[in-house]
């Protein structure tokens, strides 16, 4: 009941609104104090896309705060403009990703502008889940983390960045673009090996990177996993290492049966995630190929 | 799997049906006479078949407890690996977000030197003799950036060095009391205390065997169990120094937030005195 009686009103609003737009642009209203007149639009604007949003109509409150947003690009306030295309690409996110992007886009080019790298990266990272949830376009989501990456380096935020990177490297060596994820993990693992938190994270990057060389080929794996253990000898005594060593002996034996037992034996105690299982399977895979290749 | 039974001690040894054994190849079910680890004298004593059947009970709970025991312990490990995955997230996100408050920090630092540039220009407007006056007062300084990243880095380092020659130190103890020990003692024991069945006499052998496997994986989820447990809480010592710093910054933070927020305002109403 509430809720259809704000709907009406903020589209009495935004009415209001557009006259005063249309009045600013006339001989007089541009004479007699525009702008001001422009800010009671905005601000008209900006009331009636939250009435919207109190009526969950998601696309007319993304609407209104576009308006608002360009309305400030007009009135040169880009701080302003910047924020309501945000709120517009917010509530767009509830009903047409595809325009939420647009929104976030225009922002980010604002914030560019305006040298916010830091904000503009976050808005990266947004758009990018849209891309991984809503829109399922990995390759686009893969490089709006890039992008976002990038900017938290500039900014010296190198966990942020390192958190993005690690996203790239997981959809990178899922969709088997090998060298990428191997050398985002090999990075972030050996910034990791230095901070007295960040350590205990270290073994898993270098195992995840060591799982891409073996997909790549086995030999890299020897030689990577070597390297690893004089680089972070804390590396040679975690399981991740132990497993790793096992999958190595089974593929130069070939022996299928000792592959899913290590697998298996690793899995009791520290159950193994998605991303894990898919590498695995591909390693396995191409043990199998290997086999029937011989016969 | 283990979450359902998380509630049971680490030390397991609660009678509970025994669901796999990975031990069990063969039919060693069937109870053998078997040396150690008897919780009473019945080997000892004449081979009566009632006793001899109770004997053969008691083994049999026995390797069950043992059983029990490993897994129990695969399930702490499991458990314990899975605190130091969370813990090891926890303090990337824990760095993170120190990142943000330092950055924080910068950026307040930053405009309280822009309201300090807004100040002068508003005096200046104010009045002549305010523009006198910052003419004389010169160019305000930019503050000096804190140095803090240094200390935080080095003083968990020092921590963790202590934790580190203590950890060590409760390993050594830990070795002095370790059941290999009376394990051994147990197996010369069992090799004296020959029964007079023959066949039973023999079939007894490997019944020791997996029961002194059983130990031994027992004995060395617990020295990882010890490991682990040393890793975690050295990485707890490490998030609650980092959160400390974190505190001290944040308080920090809030002061000056709150004098800028001061500062602003009083600059708003000055603007609209100026109009």
């Amino acid at each position: 009941m509430d809720n259809s009686g704000k709907e009406k009103e903020a589209i009495a609003l935004m009415a209001e609104a557009e006259k005063k737009v249309k009045s600013t642009q006339s001989f007089f209203g541009s004479l007699f104090g525009g702008s001001s007149k422009m800010e009671d639009a905005c601000d008209l604007y900006g009331r009636a896309a939250n009435m919207f949003k109190m009526a969950k109509n998601w696309s007319a409150a993304g609407n209104a705060f576009s308006q608002a947003a360009l309305l400030h690009l007009q009135m040169q306030s880009k701080h302003d403009a910047a924020t309501n295309f945000i709120d517009a690409g917010n509530a767009f996110k509830k009903s047409d990703p595809q325009e939420a992007i647009n929104c976030l886009n225009r922002a980010i080019e604002i914030y560019t502008d305006m040298g916010r790298f830091t904000i503009a990266a976050k808005h990266h990272v947004t758009i990018a889940e849209v891309y991984e949830t809503e829109l399922v376009d990995i390759d686009k989501a893969i490089a709006h983390y890039e992008q976002a990456a990038d900017y938290y380096k500039g900014e010296e935020s190198t966990s942020s960045a390192n958190k993005c990177l690690l996203k790239v490297a997981t959809y990178a060596a899922q969709l088997e673009q090998y060298p990428k994820a191997i050398e985002i993990y090999e990075q972030v693992a050996t910034h990791a090996m230095d901070s007295s938190l960040l350590k205990y994270s270290a073994k898993d990057y270098f195992f995840k990177a060591a799982l891409c060389h073996f997909c790549v080929d086995m030999l890299n794996a020897k030689l990577a996993v070597q390297k690893y253990e004089e680089m972070f000898p804390a590396f040679s005594d975690s399981r991740e290492c132990k497993l790793v060593k096992k999958l190595l002996d089974a593929f130069e034996e070939q022996n299928m049966d000792a592959y899913t037992d290590a697998v298996k034996e690793y899995d009791t105690i520290s159950r193994l995630d998605q991303w894990l299982t898919t590498m695995l399977l591909r390693i396995k895979k191409s043990i199998q190929d290997d086999e029937s290749d011989l016969r | 799997m283990w979450r359902r039974n998380r509630r049971r001690s680490k030390h397991g040894m609660s009678a509970y049906p025994k669901s796999h054994n990975p031990f069990a190849d063969d039919d060693e079910e069937d109870s053998k006479p078997q040396r150690g680890f008897n919780f009473d004298d019945d080997p000892e004593e004449s081979s009566l078949s009632p006793a001899e059947r109770r004997q053969r009970q008691l083994q049999q709970e026995v390797m069950r407890t043992a059983q029990s025991a490993v897994d129990s312990s695969y399930r702490s490990l499991g458990l314990i690996y899975e605190s130091e995955k969370v813990g090891a997230e926890t303090a990337e996100e824990l760095i993170r977000q120190g990142e943000a408050l330092k950055r924080t920090e910068k950026m307040i630092d930053n405009m309280e030197q822009d309201m300090r540039t807004s100040q002068r220009h508003i005096s200046t407007i104010k009045s002549v003799w305010g523009g006198m006056v910052n003419y004389f007062k010169g160019k305000p300084e930019p503050p000096k950036p804190a140095e803090k990243e240094q200390p935080v880095s080095y003083e968990a380092n020092s921590r963790l060095q202590n934790a580190l020659t203590e950890s060590k130190q409760q390993e050594d103890k830990y070795q002095a009391s370790h059941p290999n020990l009376r394990k051994l003692d147990t197996s010369g024991f069992g090799a004296s205390a020959s029964l007079d069945n023959g066949p039973s006499d023999q079939n007894g052998y490997p019944k020791n065997k997996h029961l002194r496997a059983a130990h031994q994986q027992l004995d060395s989820n617990l020295d990882d169990m010890s490991l682990g447990l040393g890793r975690l809480k050295n990485l707890g010592l490490g998030l609650q120094s980092e959160i400390d710093d974190q505190d001290v910054s944040l308080d920090a933070l809030l002061n000056k937030v709150d004098t800028m927020d001061g500062k602003i305002s009083s600059t708003n109403r000055q603007l609209k005195n100026l109009k």
